[in-house]
């Protein structure tokens, strides 16, 4: 076990670095540059040359990317232009915030998903089953953006029961009732395509078990059914189940990016989006660096995860 | 029957948990404090150090921290003394002697003197200042022709110029010239631009990072304290939220409020603000080359295209249309002889007949969004059909902005006949000096990406900028808008109105043309 998870953090190295090389690459070929950006009407060749001197832009790019390179693995992410403060302290602050939102929008979906795949696989072409259905493929179709400003509309401005926008209150303490009440909405917008997709799967991977022998044989011996369902079913439908949460949670951490934009929430990807359109090149390149290994160490947790619950899987 | 039970109390349980948060959501709720002032921004700052930044968005939050030399005076774009009480200009427009106030001192405890003045102009300008290492300072430029500034005495402050520029004394009152605590940056480096400190009427209490930035009532404030405890700048950049937040009573002031918008905000409860501003938005024609090279085809662009219509149908009013290329905000230096070009689509196809440039195809930039560009994807498309109608084949091309300004800056030459700008500035000299000088065409590092050229408006523009008598230096730029609205080297459309939104519990607010938000004597109830 331990030697297939070292292999696998091994294999993770080329893709972390060709996900630098590539960054590195996209940033250097979009059109535009920083000094252009942040001197915006008052760009003269003369005044982006010297700007572009300050900010360290004049030398050769590959001289830039493996002075870049080096510093990071040194821990050293460099100085973002727009913000004037240490990428790395951006990102760890922000991908904090991230973590919380995509972090509850992940376990609410995995929960409800399932759930409802399951009560959807048990009573299939039922009451349960029809409305489930229904509901899911709406969850599918609406964009989470979409939803968001519909639910700010509903229940912040009208009803006035959520803030609007924000992780914490301006004024007042910063407890847990009050992050609920600022996560509730952009945490619901962000799962609700999510559980849609692992409700689907999940009611086809328990459909595919229950014609099974093994569940036969547990009904004949008089296993309650609800014990058949949640224990026996479940537990091996799992296996094909987790690499789809796998999957999701990297939906879920991208889908971040517009629910964090409408709901003003203070997360990685609307960084992302406030850096590339500032054209701060480090914050993107190091942003991007940092989620990417992010995603890379989430999967190689779910195969972990994988063989674990299935032997028959080659570790 | 057994899953379904299940569920069904998994609902209940759920609807509980729900409900308690609720509960547990209720005070934070509460309406804004009185006495402190929330104001929805565009964007989270970048720095609270004037020097370093470029932004209006970070403008609004120093000019209520800092102070600089001069200001300008409320409701117009023309200099008063601040800092400086009064002050002297040689013969020759090179020397300036500022007399400075007396007893101020910084939030930090530390005086306002004549050496903290130099300290400021010296780190932004000398590259061997010990702090210079502390920006980089993109706006620098603005002071390029101080040559030293000399403390005379602690109260006695002189700026040497290298030659007469006349825009000095209005970009000393611009953010970049805001004086900054020498001790502050002493202190803290180039962490100074997160622990500010000024002589303002507020001080800095607390930056949040993509949560709020605080600033507190400065009691001893030499021009009397504040009317509010308290102003909280929170970063909302998008707009439909930034909305929601103002419906909501979750911010007291909003910004740039979104023309689709307005109309949410018509009622008694809100108080909708107007400004027009130092804002022009016009096309650049190509006079180098194709069919705009013809004066009458420029002129007969600016009959074809109908600007009250985008002024009142795309933009809903929160413009008006420009008569020439300097925005009528500059009061003192605006021509108010100016008409508009009227439209009249029958003129501008007798024009384009008489210059036999019938049936040109064009090639547009346009820009998604950008800084004063309003909303130029549907400007385009409308100007497009106004050209369409009097025979012109319009291609659009749109760019994202950055990547705009990277196509449009380097000249329109063998690329396009024409292309969107808009300028907001803080003297009437900027624009036409570097948009419209045969000495500012794209390849001697200036703006004028159309290669206008006519020899009078560039003696004028000298003149004026030589001059230091202000009711001479209007009379040459009066001349100069007439002269360059005859040639017709941009289609001028329209003067941008700053807008905002208060709402009943704020009162005494106002917009400035400057675009400058103010905010000692806003109260909030």
């Amino acid at each position: 076990m331990a030697g297939y998870i070292l292999k696998r953090l091994l294999s993770a190295i080329p893709v972390l670095l060709g996900i630098t090389v590539i960054v590195f690459a996209i940033m250097a070929l979009i059109p535009g540059d920083p000094a252009t950006a942040i001197l915006g009407s008052f760009a003269t060749p003369e005044n982006v040359e010297k700007l572009n001197r300050d900010l360290g832009l004049d030398k050769p790019l590959v001289a830039q990317y493996f002075i870049w390179l080096g510093n990071m693995l040194q821990g050293d992410f460099g100085q973002s232009f727009a913000l004037n403060r240490p990428v790395i302290d951006e990102l760890l602050e922000r991908f904090g915030a991230t973590l919380i939102l995509a972090g509850t929008a992940f376990v609410l979906c995995s929960l409800f998903g399932v759930m409802a795949g399951v009560v959807s696989a048990a009573r299939q072409y039922g009451f349960a089953d029809k409305a489930i259905t229904f509901v899911v493929l709406l969850g599918i179709s609406i964009p989470s953006f979409f939803l968001g400003m519909m639910m700010i509309l509903t229940f912040a401005v009208s009803l006035r029961w959520f803030p609007v926008s924000g992780m914490w209150p301006i004024y007042g303490a910063r407890d847990l009732g009050a992050l609920i009440s600022h996560l509730t909405m952009p945490a619901l917008a962000l799962a609700v395509v999510a559980t849609g997709v692992i409700a689907r799967l999940s009611r086809s991977a328990m459909l595919e078990v229950l014609r099974q022998d093994f569940i036969r044989t547990a009904r004949a011996k008089g296993v309650p059914e609800r014990r058949v369902i949640w224990r026996h079913a479940l537990r091996a439908a799992m296996v094909s189940i987790i690499p789809v949460l796998g999957i999701q949670a990297g939906f879920v951490l991208s889908g971040a990016v517009y629910v964090e934009i409408v709901f003003q929430w203070p997360g990685v990807g609307r960084m992302l989006v406030d850096a590339i359109l500032k054209r701060d090149i480090l914050l993107v390149q190091g942003g991007v660096v940092f989620v990417a290994a992010c995603y890379v160490m989430f999967n190689i947790a779910v195969d972990v995860a994988q063989s674990l619950l299935d032997p028959r899987i080659k570790t | 029957m057994t899953v379904l039970t299940w569920t069904r109390r998994s609902v209940l349980a759920a609807s509980a948990a729900f409900g308690l948060s609720l509960g547990l959501s209720a005070p934070t709720l509460a309406q804004t404090p009185p006495g402190v002032l929330i104001v929805g921004q565009i964007a989270e700052p970048k720095a609270l150090d004037p020097a370093a930044v470029t932004a209006v968005n970070d403008f609004r939050i120093l000019m209520n921290v800092y102070d600089g030399l001069v200001r300008y005076k409320d409701g117009t774009l023309e200099v008063e003394p601040a800092l400086a009480t009064a002050w002297e200009i040689s013969e020759d427009g090179t020397v300036y002697t500022f007399s400075l106030r007396e007893g101020v001192t910084f939030h930090d405890g530390s005086a306002f003197d004549a050496a903290a003045v130099k300290f400021n102009f010296d780190r932004m300008l000398k590259e061997d200042h010990p702090y210079h290492d502390t920006g980089p300072f993109p706006l620098a430029f603005f002071f390029s022709a101080v040559q030293e500034v000399t403390v005379i005495d602690p109260l006695t402050v002189q700026f040497t110029l290298d030659a007469p520029y006349a825009p000095f004394l209005s970009n000393l009152a611009y953010p970049t010239g805001l004086i900054v605590s020498p001790a502050a940056v002493e202190q803290h480096g180039a962490e100074f631009g997160r622990n500010p400190s000024g002589t303002g009427p507020f001080t800095f209490a607390e930056w949040r990072s993509n949560e709020a930035v605080v600033i507190e009532a400065n009691p001893d404030y030499w021009d009397g304290a504040p009317a509010s405890q308290a102003v909280v700048f929170r970063p909302i950049s998008d707009a439909n939220t930034r909305t929601a937040e103002m419906l909501a009573g979750g911010i007291d002031l909003m910004v740039e409020v979104p023309p689709v918008a307005l109309s949410e905000f018509a009622g008694d409860a809100y108080t909708l603000h107007e400004q027009a501003g130092p804002h022009v938005w016009f096309l650049i024609l190509n006079a180098k080359e194709g069919p705009f090279a013809d004066v009458r085809v420029r002129q007969a662009a600016n009959y074809a295209i109908n600007k009250s219509a985008i002024v009142n149908d795309v933009l809903e009013g929160t413009a008006a249309v420009a008569a020439g290329p300097t925005p009528p905000a500059f009061a003192w230096a605006y021509n108010e002889s100016l008409e508009p070009y009227p439209y009249d689509p029958e003129k501008a196809k007798a024009l384009i007949a008489e210059a036999g440039a019938e049936g040109a195809e064009l090639t547009f930039y346009v820009t998604e969004g950008g800084s004063g560009m309003l909303d130029p994807v549907a400007m385009g498309t409308a100007i497009q059909a106004d050209l369409k109608a009097v025979g012109f084949e319009v291609t659009i091309e749109t760019y994202e902005w950055n990547t705009f300004l990277g196509e449009v800056n380097p000249g329109l030459e063998g690329k396009a006949d024409m292309a969107q700008m808009a300028w907001m500035t803080n003297d009437p000299d900027t624009l036409p000096y570097l948009a419209l000088r045969t000495e500012a065409w794209p390849e001697n590092g200036g703006f004028n990406s159309g290669y206008y050229s006519n020899p009078e408006v560039d003696k004028l523009l000298e003149d004026a900028r030589s001059a230091t008598d202000q009711a001479e230096r209007a009379a040459l730029y009066q001349e100069m808008q007439t002269i360059v609205q005859e040639d017709a080297p941009w289609v001028f459309v329209a003067n941008w109105k700053q807008n905002a939104v208060t709402s009943d519990r704020v009162e005494s607010f106002a917009l400035q043309p400057s675009f400058f938000l103010l905010l000692k004597d806003v109260v909030k109830n």
